[in-house]
């Protein structure tokens, strides 16, 4: 443990986040196991608690250390068939590990939240079964600590993951995903937004890989960064060699609103089948000019227009949030974090 | 139309053979095998370099066994074994010709298996060509003409010795000697390139072009080339390259360098068509290219095209400083890899001025179990209000086992900018096929002519003697890859 050599920017995949500055290594290895709770069951979700497990996907470099580093964590199942919501809460930091699995033609709405303001990383291994749905909501609010969540998702025949990434940032954030769509017709929606103030980061890194032919996903996210923040993208897809009829897309788009923010994208595609659709987009920029001398034109004062359109910008992430409640939640968040995002940079 | 048929000819004439395959037996002069510091005394007293120079290169090479080789690119070969090659080749020649009848006739034949046909160039008119025969420039025309507007087209060993102030005040300033692995090396050994200053306000008269040639076996050929516009100038450049064809693999590590002052626009047109190995994979050239312009001036232009179809491992990113205010970079790229080609090429604009452009249209075309990877860089750095980007990149994947893959980077650090990135994935659509085999074109013709849509934006950008040639290669390079 005390010859951890912690991710830096030397590092391809950490070249946004350099870890190595944002926290001791000492402080790492030191962090104690970190602990959830149960805020709300319902539904009929099976919940114990996992002295071990042994990872099967693919997990980021501190992610392994969250496993072989965490005493305990959660472990929630849903059984065959069967419907439940729970809400995970992060109350305290430290090296965690979590295990959710939806059985085949089960389905769960898991909702994660996070109060531990002290150093955090975390990895979850979700196991998503033969048509099953996984509808995941991961709130993390503002921090000034680091914070680091990794899921390593797998996704069987027909199996549906849909995740929603919203993030407020920390002193260094970052959420990393790892999708597996194992089986045909497995389906990864995943998409999200950051709302930035200050000298926030947010990093999300996301990976979908293709396994098989015939698998679908889907990737949108929307940053507004004010002050000197930053906010990071980095997408990939992989499509595996047989993986034919694989359909992906990826958006990312991104408003600077600091003179001093940072904004930085990068959508990789990793190709190795032929009859593949796969796009990607993205962009950087001002509000739109044109929308905007509309509203004024129309006596919208332009600081109310400017928040307008920054407002129909982000609502479109959040769209994809099914549940009612929480999508109501989150954009109270995202209201509450809009003003100082927006203020001009002292 | 014409030119999908004549691809089909050429294919046909060709049966399925590298056209340049050919190795003149020319006797070579050779420095001995392996890099040391006195190899690089043998270079530079070779060119009789002046002190400065050998300083120069003495620094780059003690900087470069500091250094290790790249492997963050997609791209995968054998070890290379620095110490067994040869690091100068020159044709032996005892006095330098004084004209075309002075040059040995086998050389000469050796571009005419090229299709440069040097005598006809100067009845041609509009191309003077500074044919690169190895090491060292054997031939140049039409200098006189380029004299009388006062632009120096001429092979850098000459401008080292005749133009030394112009060349050490821009040698390395767009590529630092110490900048990477492969431009280090080539800082160290670089036998021999292509010189142009075009001065204030002048518009280049006439194309520049130079062919390059790698010939002797087992030397890796370093050019060197430093292009210079002077305010308000114009001026626009093409390089051609083919190589004969050879079992082992063969290292090219060149260093192109531009630089335009206000006002001035340098074109810069590649069609690199170098031996690309065989169906197994064997053999074929290493491509490991730093080129790099410098938009120093406000208003400047600098503008990279390049249509890649050769080589066995292309690793290569022409890129854009816009420094100047208003300045502008483009990168028009077409990469074709077949059978086991592998290459990761792209672009970099890094945006440090008010106002700056650029804009990126990339095709990337993968057959057979080739890997193809764009690979680019837009940055807009915190004083380049209103810089714009828009990229556009296109992959066209020919078959089951082949890759394209597309690692684009956006980091934009000021909130006037506005940067645009597209990516699309696709193969040829089976309807397409159809449509212009029902019409009696057949199958390999019709993927040309698909191909040739697929990438007509950038061939739009060559120069005219360019096109044609790169639209026969687009068909020849694809030879094979449809069942």
């Amino acid at each position: 443990m005390n010859a951890i050599v912690l991710p830096n920017r030397r590092i391809e995949d950490w070249k946004y986040s350099d870890l190595r500055n944002a926290v001791d290594e000492s402080a790492v290895a030191a962090a104690p196991t970190a602990a959830w709770t149960m805020a709300s069951v319902e539904g009929a979700a099976d919940i114990a608690d996992l002295p071990a497990i042994m990872p099967r996907g693919e997990h980021g470099a501190m992610a392994e250390l969250a496993i072989a580093a965490a005493k305990a964590g959660p472990y929630v199942r849903v059984a065959k068939g069967e419907r439940a919501a729970v809400h995970l809460h992060l109350v305290e930091g430290g090296h965690g590990r979590a295990l959710i699995v939806v059985e085949d033609g089960a389905s769960l709405v898991l909702r994660e939240t996070v109060r531990a303001a002290d150093f955090a990383n975390i990895a979850v291994e979700i196991v998503i079964g033969k048509g099953a749905r996984l509808d995941h909501v991961r709130h993390a609010p503002q921090h000034d600590t680091v914070q680091l969540a990794d899921y390593a998702v797998q996704v069987a025949d027909g199996g549906q993951y849909c995740a929603q990434l919203m993030n407020f940032g920390s002193k260094l954030a970052r959420t990393e995903l790892h999708v597996v769509l194992e089986g045909e017709h497995a389906e990864a929606v995943i998409g999200g937004a950051a709302v930035l103030s200050g000298t926030r980061h947010s990093d999300v890194t996301i990976h979908v890989d293709h396994a098989v032919g015939n698998s679908k996903s889907r990737q949108s996210f929307r940053y507004v960064a004010g002050g000197h923040s930053r906010a990071i993208y980095q997408g990939k897809v992989t499509v595996r060699q047989r993986a034919d009829g694989s359909d992906s897309m990826q958006t990312a788009k991104g408003i600077l609103l600091g003179e001093r923010a940072e904004i930085d994208l990068k959508p990789e595609l990793e190709i190795l089948a032929d009859d593949v659709k796969c796009a990607h987009g993205a962009a950087v920029g001002d509000l739109d000019a044109d929308s905007l001398f509309y509203l004024r034109s129309r006596g919208v004062p332009e600081s109310e227009a400017r928040s307008l359109l920054i407002r129909a910008f982000l609502e479109d992430a959040v769209t994809g949030i099914e549940d009612e409640k929480i999508r109501s939640e989150i954009w109270s968040a995202v209201e509450a974090a809009l003003p100082a995002a927006m203020e001009p940079a002292p | 139309m014409a030119a999908v048929s004549e691809t089909k000819k050429t294919v046909a004439e060709l049966g399925e053979k590298y056209k340049y395959g050919f190795v003149t037996d020319i006797e070579m002069e050779r420095a001995p095998k392996g890099l040391n510091e006195d190899v690089v005394r043998f270079i530079s007293a070779k060119k009789g370099e002046p002190d400065w120079m050998l300083q120069w290169r003495l620094g780059a090479y003690r900087r470069w066994r500091e250094m290790t080789e790249p492997t963050w690119a997609r791209v995968h070969y054998p070890k290379i074994d620095y110490e067994d090659a040869y690091y100068y080749a020159a044709p032996k020649t005892t006095a330098k010709p004084k004209g075309l009848d002075e040059v040995d006739p086998k050389l000469l034949e050796t571009y005419k298996k090229l299709g440069i046909p040097l005598h006809e160039q100067k009845l041609l008119a509009g191309v003077a060509v500074d044919a690169v025969f190895d090491s060292v420039s054997v031939a140049t025309t039409f200098k006189a003409k380029l004299e009388e507007a006062g632009v120096i087209f001429c092979p850098i060993s000459e401008a080292i010795r005749e133009h030394g102030d112009l060349v050490r005040k821009y040698l390395g300033s767009v590529v630092p000697v110490t900048d990477n692995f492969f431009a280090t090396l080539n800082s160290a050994v670089f036998s021999d390139g292509t010189f142009v200053y075009v001065p204030k306000g002048v518009r280049c008269p006439m194309e520049l072009s130079t062919y390059f040639r790698i010939n002797a076996s087992e030397t890796g050929q370093f050019e060197r080339t430093l292009i210079i516009a002077d305010e308000g100038s114009y001026v626009s450049y093409l390089e051609g390259c083919t190589a004969p064809k050879r079992d082992e693999h063969q290292l090219h590590a060149a260093v192109v360098e531009l630089i335009a002052l206000e006002g001035a626009e340098i074109k810069y047109s590649t069609v690199q068509n170098w031996y690309p190995g065989d169906e197994e994979g064997k053999g074929g050239i290493y491509n490991f290219v730093t080129k790099r312009g410098d938009c120093r001036g406000a208003r400047s232009k600098i503008s990279w095209t390049q249509v890649e179809t050769g080589s066995a491992i292309t690793w290569k990113y022409p890129s854009c400083i816009l420094r100047g205010e208003g300045s502008v970079g483009e990168f028009y790229s077409i990469a074709i890899t077949n059978h086991f080609q592998q290459a990761d090429t792209g672009t970099k604009m890094i945006h440090l001025g008010k106002n700056t452009r650029s804009r990126i249209i990339s095709k990337g075309i993968s057959a057979g179990k080739a890997q193809n990877t764009y690979r680019g860089l837009v940055s807009v750095h915190p004083k380049a209000a209103n810089a714009r980007n828009y990229t556009q990149c296109d992959s066209l994947l020919i078959g089951r086992e082949c890759g394209a893959h597309t690692v684009p980077y956006i980091e934009a650090r000021n909130k006037t900018a506005r940067v645009e990135h597209e990516a699309t994935t696709s193969k040829i659509a089976e309807d397409q096929l159809f449509y212009c085999t029902s019409r009696g074109i057949p199958q390999e013709e019709a993927v040309a002519l698909i191909v040739n849509g697929f990438c007509r934006e950038v061939l739009q950008q060559l120069p005219m003697e360019f096109a044609v040639e790169a639209q026969k290669l687009v068909g020849i390079s694809l030879e094979g890859s449809v069942a």
